[in-house]
């Protein structure tokens, strides 16, 4: 399936419809493109990195490859899990590199509308501003579309820059 | 980009490489024709396929390149630097212009004209150096294809054209003096035929009517041979003058018997091979022809023909030989190229291989590699197992694989050094110098990553030694040596690494100007460097930011230097060592590994982590407990412990990690491990809460995100399928503790160096005592010993808020050595008593341990009171007591208490200057001095002291530390010695250094005396006497 994954897959195309992969990070819907997705994975062991920046979440290993854990709490500014319910994990690439972005639960495939897609407000957090690309109103609750390559650049920048 | 340009440019970007190192070559060889051909072969070929491919920039430049290279081959032209140097320009400019073809797919812009008209210029001759006086060549160059119109040089009793038809003109014609001039007529013909065949001295020439019937002749023979098939072949190269001027001159010289001349020019007469009998028949029949159309008479025509085949012989025999030889050349190059092909069969038998392919290849090895050591962990959990066999098998197949595909990743390091030639040329003309460059052990073979990371570092160290190391050609000479300075290279593997010498005998590394370059750079103090070996000071180099070289010039200077050398190669897990010796020359060695992907590795466990130390750097792994000899001992909070006679720094790696805090190691009943790790010289030890096995793995890079953390190295899979990150010793260490700086790691090289330096060190009587809790054992110089009580507990009294004892008539101040301890409710009270002059002290212990003979060589500078420093003492860390500190404590206490301030004041009051910057110093001695009855008035540095002596203060005596910053004892004795009040002063110097040079150093700058900084009694007799001599004197 890796491979067959389109390289550019962050772009959201306006053509009608759109797929994405939802899920769930403390209460608030998160989605990516269907075609981002590399892999979704159940609670993985997860080795800390001592001295890593705070939103790298550890190590695990994915079929041979050793791939990065996002902690996306830390990234987007939420709380951190204090549950002991251990994260899935939607590994994602980046510059030919996995990462993995741990997430509370995940949630289903939708196909959503282009109509339904609204831009940022104003006023949303400037730490969802940078890596949200929009959000789709949904019957029930708002799902915001995450910006992988953003998330992931700003982070690498920073600690390059350090 | 276009498969074909991609090809193209590799090719050729190779091509020209192998050019670049053969040039360099031939101007070394000028006379080698293997080279030259070489060279010529491949600079012909770039041509024609820039041609090909529409590449006109690069084949005009390839194209005047080639020119030159011809006329080299051809021997027209010298072999000279300059022709050398612009054709290298010339292959520069073509890289150049492939590199932008690379970049862009499209030749970049740009004007070569006047490259180009420069090496024309040289191809025309008109380059003075490069042309050369028409000279006659010895030999001819096997296979040549002779160039039409003769266009090449002339072989020995050859004659040239010019020179044929001069003589042809020259020779008496018809109508010349000295010959009857002949009939043209047919008559005329037959009369000579008459005279001939009777004998008569009428030439052939004539009877058949010479010169000119001779040209009419020959432009019917030219028609026929033109048009005749069988042999126009053998003459259509020719123009038809030069044709024409052949047979005229051929005919004419044989008809008057000029034999020799006749047969040179018919030997050229046909200028391709194959000109046999047959042709020449032909040839012979067309002649006769010729001349009977031109009216001859047919029996001269026969004439004609005979004397024709004197020539046959010479016609053919070229035709002959150069068939011979060509068959023969083409047998020798046959059999050279088997030969050489022989020779090279194994690396003519090869095919290009992707590098990525290669890398894919790789890393599924590394993954059955670990899938294997995987298998092997499961297989050990389970005992009886018929599984066991072929997995063994299947792990012996694995570890070959391994190695196969390793050797693919092999390359000799030749490669790292193809470009050096060149490098080495050019340096030896922009400086002026000669330069040898030797190259020993090319075909040593490692692995390709490593050598893309040493490439860089080579070069660098190459063209130091040209431009720093190797002198001028005249200063060698007069220094002795050969004009030739030798860089030497030498690869060649030893135990699992690879070694990399890269000598020269140039003039090696000066102490004096990297003492001054260290001093300029605050990296050492000239008393710290006064002390170093030379080695240490040479090693300087590898600080950053260091170069000694007074400008920077294009070839090096820029200071980019030899530390960026050294951490390229240590990252790779190498080192690198240098000896040099002044006027000798300089050798660096490096070490490096051969592989780098797969590794042993220690696990460890800090926390509850685990965390892989490659076993590279491991020294040996030690378990400490308090019951076993080795302890984790501290000294003043820094975890150390003893190993044979060294003490090791340590290193808690769950502090590195974060995980705790320096503070809150207990060192008591703990089992802890040590990894004895050594990066480059510095040897240490990780404290680990447990250790694991050894295990191969794979290294795998660490994600972008983690490239910044030092302390890791890289992560891995191990068998159970965990990831764990793999630690980096040198990053660890850095981590840990940054004032570790190369002084401190010379110094522990100096540890073992140090037996030379024994004299230096005088073997003390020490006293060891053991007081109060934390260190094990403290110890005394037991000179100042004056006795060892042992006093029972109900002695000891507490009076005036202090402990006394009745002692000989007196009371007797006791202090306690140590602030933790107490003194002895019951029992006995061990008491060392130190007294001075009438002044008797007790310094309470608990329990008096041993009296030794040790040298004390205090390692490490305490700033607590009551502590001089530490000191490894039978093995064991140390504590020296500062006996002074508690003298002054008992005393002052005493004076206080007593009030003697008038009783026992030893002198009258006079003043004393104490100039230390050491604030533990000047506290330790002021007291000290002042119980001896001076007034001392301290200051912290020269120029504070200076500045009393300008305000006028005056003072009896001047005791000065020397290693000071701003100003040393030194400088301040001679800014002392020069001028001003104290110019008589009496000025002692104290000092920790205390070898001949520096007292002799003192004494020079103006010092009076010079004296060791823990002895207090001599300091005070010195004082004494010298306040005696001046009080004397006045």
């Amino acid at each position: 399936m890796n491979d067959l994954v389109v390289r550019n897959s962050a772009e959201v195309a306006r053509v009608g419809k759109q797929d994405f992969v939802t899920f769930y990070l403390a209460d608030q819907l998160l989605g990516i493109p269907v075609l981002a997705v590399h892999d979704v994975l159940n609670p993985q062991k997860l080795t800390p990195i001592p001295l890593a920046p705070d939103w790298v979440a550890g190590v695990l290993n994915l079929r041979g490859r050793i791939v990065t854990g996002v902690d996306l709490r830390d990234r987007l500014g939420i709380a951190k899990k204090d549950d002991g319910v251990k994260s899935m994990s939607i590994v994602v690439e980046h510059n030919e590199e996995p990462y993995s972005l741990q997430i509370d639960r995940v949630g289903e495939v939708l196909s959503l509308e282009d109509t339904l897609f609204q831009k940022n407000p104003k006023t949303l957090d400037p730490a969802w501003r940078s890596v949200s690309k929009g959000i789709y109103q949904l019957d029930k609750n708002l799902l915001v579309i995450l910006d992988v390559d953003k998330l992931l650049e700003i982070e690498i920048d920073k600690v390059e820059a350090a | 980009m276009d498969d074909l340009l991609n090809e193209f440019l590799t090719e050729t970007a190779e091509s020209i490489d192998v050019v670049d190192v053969e040039l360099v070559k031939l101007e070394q060889e000028p006379n080698n024709k293997e080279v030259l051909d070489n060279i010529f072969r491949l600079v012909h070929t770039i041509k024609g396929t820039c041609g090909f491919l529409g590449l006109p920039r690069l084949e005009s430049v390839a194209h005047a390149s080639e020119n030159v290279l011809g006329k080299f081959r051809d021997g027209e032209l010298d072999v000279t630097e300059h022709s050398v140097t612009v054709i290298l320009e010339s292959l520069d400019r073509i890289k150049e212009i492939l590199a932008g073809l690379e970049a862009t797919e499209q030749e970049p812009d740009g004007d070569d004209i006047e490259l180009i008209n420069r090496l024309d210029a040289i191809a025309m001759g008109e380059d003075a150096d490069a042309a050369r006086s028409p000279e006659p060549e010895a030999e001819t160059v096997e296979g040549e294809i002779v160039d039409p119109g003769l266009g090449r040089t002339i072989k020995p009793g050859e004659v040239s054209l010019e020179e044929l038809e001069a003589a042809f003109a020259n020779a008496p014609g018809p109508g010349d003096d000295g010959f009857d001039a002949p009939d043209k007529t047919p008559d005329a013909a037959l009369t000579a035929k008459d005279a001939r065949g009777g004998g008569a001295s009428r030439s052939l020439f004539d009877r058949i009517g010479g010169e000119d019937a001779i040209a009419v002749a020959t432009n019917s023979l030219m028609n026929k041979v033109t048009s005749d098939t069988m042999v126009n072949k053998f003459f259509k190269n020719q123009d038809a003058p030069a044709l024409s001027a052949k047979f005229t001159g051929m005919l004419a010289a044989l008809f008057q018997d000029d034999c020799d001349t006749a047969e040179n020019v018919a030997a050229h007469l046909a200028q391709s091979d194959g000109f046999g009998d047959t042709e020449f028949e032909r040839f012979v029949e067309l002649a006769k022809n010729a001349f009977s159309d031109c009216n001859v008479e047919s029996d001269v025509c026969d004439e004609v023909a005979m004397s024709l085949e004197l020539c046959r012989g010479a016609a053919t025999a070229k035709a002959k030989s150069l068939a011979a030889k060509q068959s023969k050349t083409a047998a020798k190059n046959i059999s050279t190229k088997a030969d050489g092909g022989e020779a090279r069969k194994s690396s003519n038998q090869s095919i290009r291989v992707s590098v990525d392919v290669l890398e894919d290849l790789m890393n599924m090895v590394s993954e059955l590699v670990l899938t294997r050591n995987q298998l092997i962990q499961l297989s050990r959990t389970q005992e009886d197992n018929e599984m066991l066999i072929p997995l063994q098998r299947l792990s012996q197949c694995t570890t070959e694989l391994q190695e196969g595909v390793m050797k693919t990743r092999m390359q000799p390091i030749g490669n790292a050094w193809a470009k050096l030639p060149r490098i080495v040329r050019d340096l030896t003309i922009e400086l002026d110098k000669k330069i040898d460059l030797n190259m020993l052990g090319a075909d040593t073979e490692l692995d390709r990553q490593v050598l893309e990371l040493i490439k860089d570092p080579l070069t660098h160290m190459v063209r130091n030694s040209a431009d720093h190391g190797i002198e001028g050609p005249k200063e060698r000479m007069a220094l002795g040596k050969p004009e030739t300075g030798t860089i030497k290279l030498n690869a060649y593997h030893e135990g699992g690494h690879i070694i990399i010498e890269i000598a020269d005998d140039g003039r090696g590394l000066s102490v004096s100007k990297l003492s001054g370059k260290a001093v300029e750079k605050g990296l050492a103090t000239e008393a710290e460097l006064a002390d170093m070996s030379d080695a240490q000071v040479q090693h300087f180099i590898f600080h950053p930011g260091f170069s000694t070289a007074a400008a920077v010039t294009s070839v090096s200077g820029r200071g980019v230097g030899m530390d960026v050398v050294r951490s390229n190669i240590e990252k790779i897990g190498g080192t690198i060592d240098m000896q040099s010796k002044e006027g000798s020359g300089t050798t660096f060695l490096i070490k490096i590994p051969l592989t780098l992907a797969i590794v042993s590795a220690l696990i460890v466990q800090a926390h509850e982590e685990r965390f892989a130390i490659p076993q590279i750097s491991v020294l040996e792994l030690v378990r400490a407990s308090n019951n076993s000899e080795h302890r984790i001992e501290t000294v003043k909070d820094t975890p150390v412990l003893r190993l044979r006679n060294r003490l090791l720094p340590l290193i808690y790696l769950n502090d590195v990690l974060g995980f705790s805090k320096a503070e809150d190691h207990q060192t008591e009943n703990n089992d802890d491990f040590i990894v004895v790790t050594q990066v480059g010289a510095f040897t240490f030890g990780i404290v680990v809460d447990r250790v694991f096995d050894t295990e191969e793995i794979v290294v795998k890079p660490v994600a972008p995100i983690l490239k910044g953390i030092s302390v890791y190295s890289g992560n891995t899979i191990l068998g159970d399928g965990s990831v764990i990150m793999i630690l980096d010793p040198n990053g660890v260490a850095s981590h840990a503790n940054a004032g570790m700086t190369d002084m401190d790691s010379t110094e522990d090289q100096d540890e073992a160096t140090d037996s030379a330096g024994i004299d230096r060190k005088e073997i003390d009587s020490l006293l060891l005592f053991r007081a109060g809790t934390g260190v094990k054992q403290k110890a005394v110089p037991l000179s100042l010993v004056a006795r060892l009580e042992d006093f029972s507990a109900d002695q000891i009294e507490f009076a005036d808020g202090r402990y006394v004892v009745q002692y000989r008539g007196s009371l007797m101040p006791i202090v306690l050595a140590d602030t933790t301890m107490n003194i002895a409710e019951t029992g006995r009270q061990p008491v060392l008593v130190f007294t001075d002059r009438e002044y008797t002290m007790g310094l309470a212990v608990d329990e008096i341990l041993d009296i030794v003979e040790e040298h004390m060589e205090i390692n490490i500078i305490s700033a607590t009171q009551g502590v001089v420093g530490s000191a490894i003492i039978e093995g064991q860390a140390t504590e020296i007591a500062d006996v002074a500190f508690f003298l002054s404590q008992a005393f002052s206490n005493w004076l206080k208490s007593r009030d003697l301030s008038d009783e026992g004041a030893p002198s009258a009051n006079m003043s004393i200057l104490l100039v230390d910057d050491s604030d533990f110093f000047r506290h330790m001695l002021k007291p000290v001095l002042t119980v001896a009855g001076y007034k001392v008035t301290t200051v912290d540095g020269g120029a504070a002291a200076l500045a009393l002596r300008d305000n006028g203060s005056m003072f009896d005596a001047i005791i000065s530390d020397i290693e000071m910053p701003d100003m040393n004892g030194f400088e301040l004795a001679e800014a002392i010695r020069e001028g001003g009040q104290w110019i008589e002063t009496p000025l002692l110097a104290l000092s920790s250094l205390a070898s001949e040079r520096d007292i002799e150093r003192g004494r020079k700058a103006g010092f009076d005396d010079y004296i060791a900084k823990f002895d207090k009694e001599t300091l005070l007799q010195a004082l004494s006497m010298q306040l005696k001599i001046r009080g004397d004197a006045a």
